[in-house]
């Protein structure tokens, strides 16, 4: 049998199970919540800023623009976002992170995205083991592998850790768009609020899922555009 | 179906209908080549097809196909069709597996399983057309539902997986992060394992100066990358097959005399 894929709409059906959803999450508790909202801050310091997954590429054509952020971000959350949910997952749960890892760089194709991803994760998990005076995890990681085994680590609910995750990595993604484009702050933060059933989506994700080929072209291709902004 | 490649022959050790091998050619360089033909003319519902390939240490084995894998639409009370392909490949051996697009028709629902495994310095050429359906009779990602799942491992090392469920009445593929405007999806997958990283990045920027040369944005576009190790993989996103395979038969070149520094013999057929 095919894997049932849990749908992503953004109605009032929906929004409902959503409702469900929160009322049965795992509570959280005080200082967990604190340790999850600073290590999901986009300010947090481990070098996001310059990588824009193949974004750049499609910008610079004139394919992603203003008007349709929205519509592009909601369907990568169907696709990149529920594959790195379901490592993030797999990670909380114990996992074997060095398998997961190898088996994340196998499906990730295109190599300035692979990198920026092992880069992210280095940095995250070199960061999260000097905040806790404590060698939590091993720095060769992906950026959500190392992201679901920190929430496990620090006894944050797995729900939380992987919500978290995709919303930090969409705000990342939004904030490269304003770098890119005439995308104003109202209308950036309009988009990640609007975008926050499409992240409950995709957090539900426990299939390794991923079609994605025009960004991953958008990757492969980066390296070619004649000026760069991002590393990715 | 099950067929083994040794260095000095060729055996069918099994093959049911609706598969059939006629007979092996032997090709300069290539070792043998093999057409897998399917009698029916396509993958009825229910079908499940099994497909084995043994390519023994220091063979050579290029297989393609007499024609382009239609997936026939679903019937009621039938399952969705299966085809699963598993290949070995042998210490130092070599397999060019080329086959013809896959063309699912309105309605189908299938599953095609991949998996291929790569001995001690053992190489791979391996590419694949997803096309949209029968645009001739209107069809355009009028499918139901299709599953691929593709594993390759160099030694015991993931080097390629993927897992793609795509349904288009649920998740429109015309969306940018997936196909964009584009219809035909390709991939040519070279691995050899143990190969130093450093040739691979080489190899990716000889493949992507191709690529920008038959890049034409609304009409196609191709990268290549290098994998985490072992290999590399082009991609494409094309809005017609007509001029895909030519592209594909491009780059298989380039990338067989970088990688064993002997041109590319094409199958016995013309694209």
């Amino acid at each position: 049998m095919p894997p049932e894929r849990k749908e992503n709409r953004n109605d009032a059906e929906t929004h409902d199970a959503e409702l469900v959803s929160c009322a049965v999450m795992t509570p959280i508790g005080e200082i967990a919540l604190l340790r999850l909202l600073h290590l999901a801050d986009s300010a947090i310091p481990i070098g996001g800023t310059p990588h824009s997954f193949g974004l750049e590429t499609l910008a610079d054509e004139g394919t992603l623009i203003p008007g349709n952020v929205e519509t592009f971000l909601a369907a990568y959350l169907e696709e990149t976002g529920a594959l790195e949910a379901a490592f993030v997952r797999r990670s909380w749960n114990g996992n074997d992170l060095r398998e997961l890892s190898d088996e994340l760089n196998a499906r990730k194709p295109a190599r300035e995205s692979r990198e920026a991803s092992l880069k992210l994760g280095r940095r995250f998990s070199e960061l999260v083991n000097q905040l806790t005076g404590m060698p939590l995890l091993q720095t060769d990681l992906h950026y959500c592998v190392a992201f679901g085994a920190a929430g496990a680590s620090l006894e944050i609910p797995e729900d939380a850790v992987v919500l978290a995750y995709l919303n930090q990595s969409i705000m990342g993604l939004v904030s490269a768009c304003q770098r890119l484009m005439p995308l104003g702050q109202l209308a950036a933060s309009r988009i990640l609020w609007n975008l926050k059933p499409a992240i409950a989506g995709a957090s539900l994700s426990e299939e390794a899922l991923c079609f994605s080929p025009y960004l991953e072209l958008a990757s492969m291709r980066h390296g070619s555009l004649e000026t760069r902004l991002f590393i990715s | 179906m099950s067929l083994c490649f040794e260095r000095d022959r060729f055996r069918v050790k099994r093959q049911d209908p609706p598969w059939k091998v006629v007979r092996a050619f032997r090709q300069p360089g290539v070792g043998a080549l093999v057409h897998l033909n399917n009698l029916s003319g396509g993958v009825l519902a229910g079908d499940r097809l099994a497909l084995e390939v043994e390519v023994g240490a220091g063979a050579a084995a290029q297989i393609t196909t007499t024609g382009a894998t239609r997936l026939y639409r679903h019937r009621m009370g039938a399952g969705d069709s299966e085809q699963s392909a598993r290949f070995s490949v042998g210490d130092g051996a070599l397999l060019e597996y080329l086959p013809d697009a896959v063309i699912p028709y309105a309605g189908s629902r299938h599953q095609q399983r991949t998996e291929i495994r790569l001995g001690r310095g053992a190489t791979l050429f391996w590419w694949e057309v997803l096309a949209p359906g029968r645009l001739a009779a209107g069809e355009r990602f009028a499918y139901e539902r299709l599953h691929i799942q593709t594993e390759v491992y160099a030694g015991t090392r993931p080097v390629l997986r993927e897992d793609f469920l795509l349904e288009p009445k649920q998740r429109a593929l015309a969306a940018a992060a997936r196909m964009s405007e584009y219809s035909h999806l390709a991939s040519l997958c070279v691995v050899q394992e143990g190969r130093p990283p450093a040739s691979w990045r080489m190899l990716e920027d000889r493949l992507n100066e191709i690529a920008r040369e038959r890049t034409l944005p609304g009409q196609a576009v191709w990268g290549a990358s290098a994998l985490a190790s072992d290999g590399v993989v082009v991609r494409g996103l094309t809005i017609s097959g007509r001029l895909l395979h030519e592209t594909l038969v491009q780059f298989w070149r380039v990338a067989r005399k970088a990688v064993t520094g002997e041109d590319a013999v094409l199958p016995r057929k013309i694209y």
